[in-house]
């Protein structure tokens, strides 16, 4: 990164209602180090460092036709007492630089269901604009976080 | 390159002996697999159940025909008696071979013309550099047969899907989209292709949605806990050819190309997102086009239409664009083909080469791995004398050769396509379209 100038940096915050209990929620989200049970636009993953706990690294591989192959993610927090997760993309081919996300889990108002909510701060890529970046990024874990919804609670049909 | 691993003639071979036993338990004695069909699939339970429903249904088409025939016999004069009998003749041929004879009947000058022959075609398929074939292809010849008073036509269906983000939905789209158009043909009246094709699509759509909620394909690399698949999608360009039109219906970035008189003229227009009428309806309906690596739908997907891909409805729908175009006696042969292919090879390039191909003087060619029975071999023979190629005296005589030819065609642009690079998976399609007529006098 350039030291004369700072990099342009955006941000966003993605919502999800899940009809699921937290502990249900959590115990999928929280798997670091197996990101496809619920992330669509996984198509591998292993752990390059650590056993999937803080400081693990992981690396992922894409599906077929999305602007990326593969990614390097390092898991910066993860508590269990507050259910929050911290990840930082540390590499990887695809233009998301300097990306950390930060998601946080709450029982809702309304008992039996859960709010997740992921955060995320990121660079604005060279020739895009900060709109441009927020809704490519905000697609991506929106996909994400409705197929962790549509998981849970299919899990808890099951159950 | 020893990722490249090709599909085409030895894979179709393959697929025999299970097409063969298959054969034996529904009593189907007259339908026979394409050798040149590809990306044979293992059977499931409900797979077989679902193909026995289909030949069943051939069968019936069959017992159909011959029993129009066979009823019109006892109110015929003597001389026409004769004509009857030479459509015995023929109906007799169609069943040793996979060239069906169609005839029209003209009383008053009591001659007997075959429009539309089965097509000659070709397909090949290859991973390529890509770890995953996420692309399939749908070959069914006479997979509409439509019956008036005065003649027999049958329709042929031809389509290449490539997937994305997985191959369940191509491979979905493989099984079922033409029994899709199979069922709006065979239920519309007026032949309104542009309506039948959009319905087909957009059930297929539904379907596609639909079947991910229930069923997982033991070998698409979804597991079943994550049944919704929002993410998954593929094109489709498909081509039915009857004899007086050829419809093209495109979805995605896939396409079709006729050359006509040695001219490469497109059927169907690449969807992409910043195709500026497609820019439009996406912003339209509230979407954006970014780029990101090139321009996507929400900076994601290259392409602006596809079947599948949930997450990113209404902006990206599985609405065909349907051309219908009058055949002519120009006509030469139809190339439908992934991406992969005409992202590295123009159009004009991909028609010369393959007018290369099937305008070869090969003569009797190479006849390498193929099997024939002594009865067939006469049976071509006898069928060689009559037959008449129209547009071309080089082509090799025989059909057994065009048939090779398109297929050598497929691999040759797949070949190509490899060696400028392609950095997809590649699959094509060559449909011979030149016209073969045989008369008979009575």
């Amino acid at each position: 990164m350039k030291t004369s100038q700072e990099q342009h940096v955006c941000g966003s915050t993605v919502v999800q209602t899940i009809n699921a209990p937290l502990p249900l929620v959590w115990s999928i989200l929280r798997r670091f180090d197996n990101p496809k049970t619920f992330k669509h636009f996984v198509k591998t993953c292993k752990l390059r460092s650590g056993d999937g706990g803080e400081g693990s690294v992981r690396e992922v591989t894409v599906v077929s036709d999305l602007p990326a192959s593969f990614s390097l993610e390092r898991l910066d927090e993860l508590d269990d007492e507050s259910h929050v997760m911290v990840i930082s993309i540390i590499g990887g081919d695809h233009r998301l630089v300097n990306y950390q996300s930060k998601t946080t889990v709450f029982v809702a108002a309304e008992e039996e269901k859960t709010v997740v909510v992921e955060s995320y701060v990121v660079d604005v890529p060279e020739g895009n604009t900060e709109e441009e970046t927020t809704l490519f990024a905000d697609t991506i874990v929106g996909c994400n976080l409705r197929s962790l919804a549509k998981l849970s609670e299919k899990m808890m049909e099951l159950t | 390159m020893a990722d490249i691993c090709y599909e085409d003639e030895t894979s179709a071979c393959e697929s025999r002996p299970l097409w063969s036993s298959r054969k034996w338990r529904i009593g189907v004695q007259r339908f026979r697999m394409s050798p040149s069909e590809m990306n044979p699939t293992a059977s499931t339970t409900e797979e077989e159940d679902k193909s026995e429903g289909i030949y069943n249904k051939r069968n019936k088409q069959e017992e159909y025909d011959f029993m129009n025939c066979a009823s019109s016999s006892p109110s015929q004069s003597s001389p026409e008696e004769e004509s009857v009998s030479l459509e015995d003749s023929d109906v007799s041929i169609s069943d040793g071979n996979s060239s069906v004879n169609d005839v029209a009947v003209i009383p008053s000058k009591k001659t007997v013309k075959e429009t539309d022959l089965r097509p000659r075609y070709g397909v090949a398929s290859v991973c390529g550099r890509r770890r995953d074939m996420e692309d399939a292809v749908a070959l069914h010849p006479s997979f509409v047969r439509k019956q008036t008073e005065f003649s027999r036509t049958r329709w042929h269906y031809f389509g290449v899907y490539d997937g994305h983000g997985c191959s369940h939905v191509a491979a979905r789209c493989k099984e079922r989209l033409h029994e899709l158009v199979q069922e709006e043909a065979l239920s519309d009246k007026k032949e309104e292709w542009k309506k039948m094709m959009e319905r087909s699509f957009t059930r297929m759509d539904k379907e596609v949605v639909r079947w991910g909620e229930t069923v997982m394909s033991a070998n698409c690399r979804c597991e079943l806990q994550t049944p919704d698949c929002d993410a998954v999608g593929s094109t489709a360009v498909v081509s039915v050819i009857t004899p007086e039109k050829i419809i093209v219906a495109n979805c995605g970035d896939s396409r079709a190309v006729l050359c006509r008189n040695g001219k490469a003229v497109p059927l169907s227009t690449d969807h992409k997102p910043d195709r500026p009428d497609e820019l439009d309806r996406i912003q339209e309906a509230g979407g954006r086009v970014i780029y990101w690596d090139g321009a996507r739908v929400l900076g994601v997907l290259a392409m602006s239409r596809a079947i599948g891909d949930n997450y990113l409805k209404p902006y990206v729908t599985s609405e065909p664009e349907v051309t219908v175009t009058d055949r002519t006696e120009e006509d030469e042969f139809l190339i439908l083909a992934t991406d992969g292919l005409w992202d590295v090879v123009t159009n004009e390039a991909a028609c010369t080469m393959v007018r290369m191909c099937l305008n070869r003087k090969s003569g009797r060619g190479r006849r390498r791995g193929e099997t024939q029975t002594p009865g067939r071999r006469s049976e071509e023979e006898g069928k060689e004398e009559e037959e008449k190629v129209v547009g071309s005296r080089k082509n090799g005589k025989r059909g057994e050769i065009t048939d090779k030819a398109c297929t050598e065609a497929s691999v040759l642009l797949t070949k190509l396509a490899l060696a400028k690079h392609s950095s997809d998976n590649v699959s094509v399609v060559v449909i011979d379209l030149r016209r073969r007529r045989k008369r008979h006098v009575a």
